[in-house]
């Protein structure tokens, strides 16, 4: 009988761990998550991208300069 | 395999931007269509040129109005030819992240996955269209400051509050450019009784349009068909009567910024005293909209750098970081 007593009051314990263990996981999860997507969205995270398009425009600008000079070649 | 893609489709222009390649299309959102076999015939900047231009059994057409799909069917077959120029095909799929108006309803926002999914993509997710402006602006949306962006389209404007990663005050109207152009084609059919078509008025618009008085003002000459007669005629337009002609529209605009400033949290809205406001969109470059808005609002306001690209390379920048900003799609539980 007794055994079967600590059988069941381990078998309780071993799950409440196993709930809080999760419930704390769920807790840093949205920590983490929270913290990754401030710092995805930090200045430096984004510089790359701007950085991508503003060669881009600038690459279209020299074509543009390179066009106007080839269209009139006085420079006037 | 494909490389995923960030798409700004907006109801003037639609922009993609190709993870880790940057913004490889831009041409506005128009579809030219034979009337009679439903054959596409072009899309892109060639149907713009078609627009008003076309005979009978020629229809060039803009798929979405105010930013929502007015006709399912084509827009699919819209993005699934600017897919297939980008590279998408049967084989590739790319994940795809679409910029959208906040204000859309459910089945708007389906409409638009659904369409994405249809022309290609292996999954759609979308974004709204103030949070990507102010990605793509460049502003600091990571820290507990108030950040103001207010972006106006071709078929919406809409302010928004962000702080946080969030948004924390959001306003919305179905007004944008392209009611100006209309306000103005009205203007001059009532006021000069010559009827003019959607690219002139976007072309007076540019010229001499403003929202306040501006330095170096200067008149246009306008031709278009007399009402009357039906033989062409031209008219000289001032800049005051552009101003009246499209007074209602900008004060639409102007009303719904106030509104949202009004729904910020004080501890924010004193930032933007100091921060200020940032005009994206292709409508916050009429000019004098800027000083419109700073003197009725007591805010100072700033243009983007980036004013016609910033939403795209916001949508751009979240395709770069998808897994740690798919908490930001719309839907998403945040």
């Amino acid at each position: 009988m007794i055994w079967i007593i600590v059988a069941a009051v381990t078998v309780i314990v071993v799950i409440g761990a196993l709930v809080l263990n999760a419930r704390q996981r769920r807790v840093n999860d949205g920590v983490d998550s929270f913290r990754r997507q401030i710092d995805a969205l930090s200045p430096e995270a984004r510089r790359p991208v701007i950085d991508q398009v503003q060669k881009q425009t600038d690459a279209d600008d020299t074509v543009d300069e390179t066009h106007d000079a080839q269209d009139d070649p006085d420079g006037a | 395999m494909a490389r995923d893609l960030a798409i700004d489709l907006g109801t003037a222009n639609t922009l993609v931007y190709m993870k880790g390649r940057g913004i490889v299309l831009n041409e506005p959102s128009v579809i030219a269509l034979n009337r009679q076999t439903g054959e596409v015939l072009a899309t892109g900047r060639e149907a713009w040129q078609m627009i008003g231009r076309t005979p009978g059994y020629i229809v060039a057409v803009r798929p979405l109005r105010g930013g929502a799909i007015t006709d399912f069917e084509i827009t699919e077959r819209m993005i699934r030819l600017l897919l297939q120029r980008v590279g998408v095909s049967r084989f590739t799929r790319p994940k795809v992240v679409i910029c959208v108006p906040s204000a859309i309803t459910e089945v708007e926002r389906r409409a638009v996955t659904d369409a994405a999914r249809r022309a290609g993509a292996a999954d759609a997710n979308l974004i709204e269209q103030p949070m990507a402006a102010a990605i793509g602006a460049d502003l600091p949306i990571d820290e507990p400051v108030g950040n103001m962006v207010i972006d106006i389209g071709g078929g919406t404007s809409e302010t928004a509050v962000i702080s946080l990663g969030g948004i924390v005050a959001l306003e919305a109207v179905r007004v944008g450019s392209f009611d100006i152009d209309a306000a103005i084609q009205n203007y001059i059919r009532r006021e000069h009784g010559i009827a003019v078509g959607e690219r002139t008025a976007e072309e007076i618009k540019m010229a001499i349009g403003s929202a306040d008085p501006t330095p170096q003002e200067s008149q246009a000459e306008v031709r278009g068909r007399d009402l009357m007669t039906g033989l062409p005629k031209t008219v000289i337009l001032t800049p005051e009567e552009i101003r009246y002609a499209i007074e209602d529209v900008v004060s639409s605009i102007v009303a719904s910024v106030v509104r949202c400033l009004s729904k910020a949290p004080p501890e924010l809205s004193q930032d933007f005293l100091v921060r200020g406001m940032y005009l994206v969109g292709g409508g916050g470059l009429l000019r004098g909209l800027a000083a419109r808005i700073e003197r009725e609002t007591e805010v100072p306001v700033r243009m983007s750098n980036v004013p016609l690209e910033a939403v795209v390379l916001g949508a751009g920048h979240v395709i770069e970081h998808y897994d740690a900003l798919k908490g930001m799609f719309m839907g998403a539980r945040r």
